[in-house]
């Protein structure tokens, strides 16, 4: 049979953002998948070039606006390197804390747009939004605002945390300690479900390390690589947490990765809640356009995000820097995609693309 | 750097010094868990690098990427269409010498 070329998009599928795949198939079967990016680049590396060191965080989280306070506290903290200001100690307990809320809120939602791909789950993405929602909550209540929460200032917070801060994540986390066994039922007993992700986009070991891709993605290949291990940053050091991997590499492993990583994630948090002083001094210098000049070493500023290994790399001037330059570790995950596809069929496509947890914003920068 | 054990190409990027260009590798070895970045100072009129695609995958999109945004040649690389679309090709938006808010030319 000839081989037919199929324009697919662009579109706004559970990727969060615009992408257009150019798709060769045979028959039903994938011979070649062409991502095309760029619908959505703003030039953030040129822009911040231009704006003092403490105007760019917005810019940051508008990166991954499913986790932007992950984005947010990595500028920030590559900004707190290059000036050398500390980090006052009880920020840090308050910034792990909030930083796993974000992730286990950015897993949720990522659950819940893959079962929404493969076949209309409905049940698991109105739970998924359910427990999300509350999660949301909480870091609206933290920050005052729901989604872009720019709440990180040099050296700690934007404003104190409330005065229920502990009783409400105590009762959140306990909340999700519960319920999470809940989407075993509806999902890893669910045939469509397993059918659709198991052997579906595997990505060997081998293969994960050469071709770069960071986060539950390698994770889920085999390798145990989390910068929160191999390089801990904050109180991580003093927590115990493990980091889930699994061999397969194949969609449900990945699946299996990130569902994992929200029920440690809730252990992370128990850890910092009851290590965290009571009344901890969280508040941060506030934002000033004209600061102290940075000193002129580059920065390097690895962290876990949720979506895998964000990297900043920048060169300081002395009130604006020189040159910022992202490593968006989706950028990279959406590179192995022509690889996963190789031989599939048509329909696996959005399964593999759902289970790379794309954001298009943060791709195209 | 391979056969020493850095087999994880975490990042390939660029900075314009205006005198010089300065390209950055970030190497990181996966099993003793250690970061090393390396630099290449290229000249700015006739900057050209050889390709690191062979010995490592992910080195694809950072290569388009920096030759797109720096405009530096890839030896080895067949000339693949632009990763960010619409740019002509011809202005590199993040070398100092292109201003903020010039309007810029779409391709012919």
């Amino acid at each position: 049979m000839s081989v037919v070329r199929i324009n697919v998009g662009p579109i706004h599928p559970s990727t969060h953002g615009v992408l257009r795949l150019v798709v060769d198939v045979d028959g039903d079967t994938v011979k070649l998948v062409e991502p095309h990016i760029g619908f959505l680049h703003r030039g953030v590396e040129k822009l911040c070039e231009t704006r003092m060191y403490m105007q760019s965080p917005s810019y940051m989280e508008k990166l991954d606006y499913i986790a932007p306070l992950a984005w947010d506290e990595l500028y920030v903290a590559a900004v707190e390197q290059a000036m050398g200001t500390p980090v006052k100690d009880g920020a840090q307990y308050a910034r792990v804390i909030l930083l796993e809320f974000q992730r286990i809120a950015s897993h949720l939602l990522w659950i819940g747009t893959l079962a929404n791909d493969l076949g209309q789950l409905i049940t698991a993405f109105m739970w998924a939004f359910r427990d999300r929602a509350k999660v949301i909550k909480l870091l609206e209540d933290v920050s005052g605002s729901r989604m872009f929460y720019v709440n990180m200032r040099l050296g700690g917070l934007y404003q104190p945390l409330p005065d229920d801060f502990k009783e409400r994540s105590y009762g959140l986390i306990d909340y999700l300690d519960r319920t999470m066994p809940e989407y075993l039922d509806v999902l890893d007993k669910n045939e469509v479900f397993i059918d659709r992700t198991k052997n579906v986009g595997a990505l060997s070991r081998d293969d994960a390390i050469n071709y770069g891709v960071s986060g539950p993605v390698l994770r889920a290949s085999g390798v145990r690589e989390d910068v929160r291990r191999s390089q801990p940053y904050y109180i991580y050091d003093k927590l115990k947490f493990d980091i889930p991997v699994m061999r397969n590499g194949d969609c449900f492993d990945r699946y299996r990765v990130r569902y994992e990583e929200i029920l440690q994630s809730t252990k992370i948090i128990r850890q910092a809640l009851a290590m965290m002083p009571d009344n901890a001094d969280v508040v941060g210098a506030p934002i000033k356009l004209i600061g102290p000049a940075a000193k002129p070493d580059p920065v390097v500023m690895r962290r876990e995000i949720p979506r895998g290994e964000g990297l900043i790399y920048m060169i300081p001037d002395k009130q604006r820097p020189y040159r910022i330059s992202l490593r968006s570790p989706t950028f990279i995950n959406l590179a192995v995609l022509p690889k996963l596809c190789e031989g599939v069929k048509f329909a696996d496509i959005f399964a593999i693309m759902g289970s790379l947890d794309l954001v298009l914003a943060e791709i195209d920068r | 750097m391979k056969e020493k054990g850095f087999d994880y190409l975490n990042k390939i990027t660029a900075v314009d010094y205006v005198t010089y260009i300065e390209v950055v590798y970030m190497l990181y070895n996966t099993s003793t868990k250690h970061l090393e970045i390396l630099k290449v100072k290229l000249d700015p009129n006739d900057a050209a690098i050889e390709s690191v695609m062979d010995i490592y995958k992910a080195a694809d999109w950072y290569e388009r990427e920096m030759s797109e945004m720096f405009g530096i040649k890839i030896k080895g690389r067949d000339a693949k269409r632009l990763l960010l679309e619409e740019w002509n090709g011809v202005e590199f938006p993040l070398r100092k010498s292109f201003l903020w808010g010039k309007p810029y030319k779409k391709a012919d």
